[in-house]
């Protein structure tokens, strides 16, 4: 089965057929858009990094105290596992390019697996952060209570539940899309030569990777030096 | 680098490369708060990112000879930044009432920060 392009005609007022111009073959296009969305999740991101950086200069210590309290070995670990599946995801899409079809839906397994150990860690850690009384819906994070944090650890702790939980549905999404990916594979609509929706999940997986790549320092390491007894948090 | 010529060869050995480079960078993460005082860790730890971030965008995202988009996100990373760091950064900065506000008054001293917000 291969991927048929079947072009739409339009009639003029004879009743002449004339073949509309299609876009399907129109590689530089598809990539172009897809990087504008790309830019639209930048935006997204960009302005929770701007508001953490806004809250950071209005509660710097209990910023640094927040981060001291967060577990650097797991958050580490799973900037490697992110690390990893990049490159396993652009193994893919180099095998594809090059014809290798079966050396790419490896690849693509490969990254499912790694993209799934990454949402496993994060589970087990906000597992263990929950039964430490700091989640959203715990009177810990609700201001004015006996048991509220500092305001500063509150505004922390929001952010950070919230953009790891947005880049952990971003994962999900992620996992979603390569396993869509396998089955346009299978059904032979994604080939070497018509291999656009690999290459631009591809970039999603690197978008994806690339925002960890600040979540994981801003999170993680600003409080590190403060952090007592080794690189475990609680 | 065109993205449409393939150089098997070659481009799997320069994604190895960038890995490397990667996990270097990781690891200079974690080396980094015990090098810089906590004002200069954040800074330090950002640049960082930058450079993880710009390897990946050259080589794991091709951006490395793709000169329409290279100067369009480029220019979008411009505009962003005159308008989130400019615009907003001065709105913020003279907000009115800052002193008020229990998310932007000034960082207290001594645990008195967990006080119920004050209503305005």
């Amino acid at each position: 089965m291969s991927h048929e392009y079947v072009p739409e005609i339009a009639l003029d007022r004879d009743g002449n057929e004339h073949v509309v111009q299609g876009w399907q073959d129109d590689f530089y296009g598809g990539k172009l858009g897809f990087w504008l969305f790309m830019f639209t999740e930048v935006m997204m991101f960009g302005a929770m990094f701007l508001t953490l950086a806004y809250y950071n200069t209005l509660h710097p210590h209990d910023f640094i105290e927040a981060s001291a309290s967060l577990n650097r070995l797991l958050g580490g670990t799973n900037t490697v596992i992110l690390l990893v599946s990049a490159l396993t995801m652009g193994l893919g899409l180099l095998k594809m390019r090059a014809g290798d079809v079966k050396g790419a839906k490896l690849m693509l397994y490969a990254t499912i697996i790694l993209a799934l150990m990454f949402l496993g860690i994060k589970a087990v850690e906000w597992t263990a952060e929950y039964n430490h009384g700091v989640f959203l819906t715990l009177p810990a994070l609700q201001s004015g209570n006996e048991h509220s944090l500092p305001f500063g650890k509150i505004l922390f702790f929001g952010m950070y539940f919230t953009m790891t939980g947005l880049h952990g549905f971003h994962i999900i999404v992620g996992i979603g899309l390569m396993l869509w990916l396998i089955k346009r594979i299978n059904s032979g609509k994604v080939t070497p030569e018509h291999h656009i929706l690999h290459w631009n999940i591809a970039l999603y997986w690197d978008i994806v990777h690339l925002i960890w790549v600040f979540v994981f320092p801003y999170f993680y390491m600003i409080g590190a030096a403060a952090a007592t007894g080794g690189t475990g948090g609680h | 680098m065109d993205t449409n010529i393939l150089n098997y060869a070659e481009e799997r050995v320069r994604y190895y490369k960038v890995l490397i480079g990667l996990l270097l960078l990781t690891a200079i993460t974690f080396g980094l708060p015990y090098l810089f005082e906590a004002g200069a860790n954040l800074p330090a730890q950002m640049f960082i990112a930058v450079l993880k971030a710009w390897l990946i965008l050259m080589y794991y995202m091709h951006l490395k000879g793709e000169k329409l988009i290279g100067t369009m996100t480029m220019f979008s990373l411009s505009l962003v930044f005159i308008f989130f760091i400019i615009v907003i950064g001065v709105d913020v900065t003279n907000f009115q009432f800052g002193a008020e506000s229990h998310i932007t008054a000034p960082e207290h001293t001594g645990g008195a920060t967990h006080a119920a917000p004050a209503h305005h």
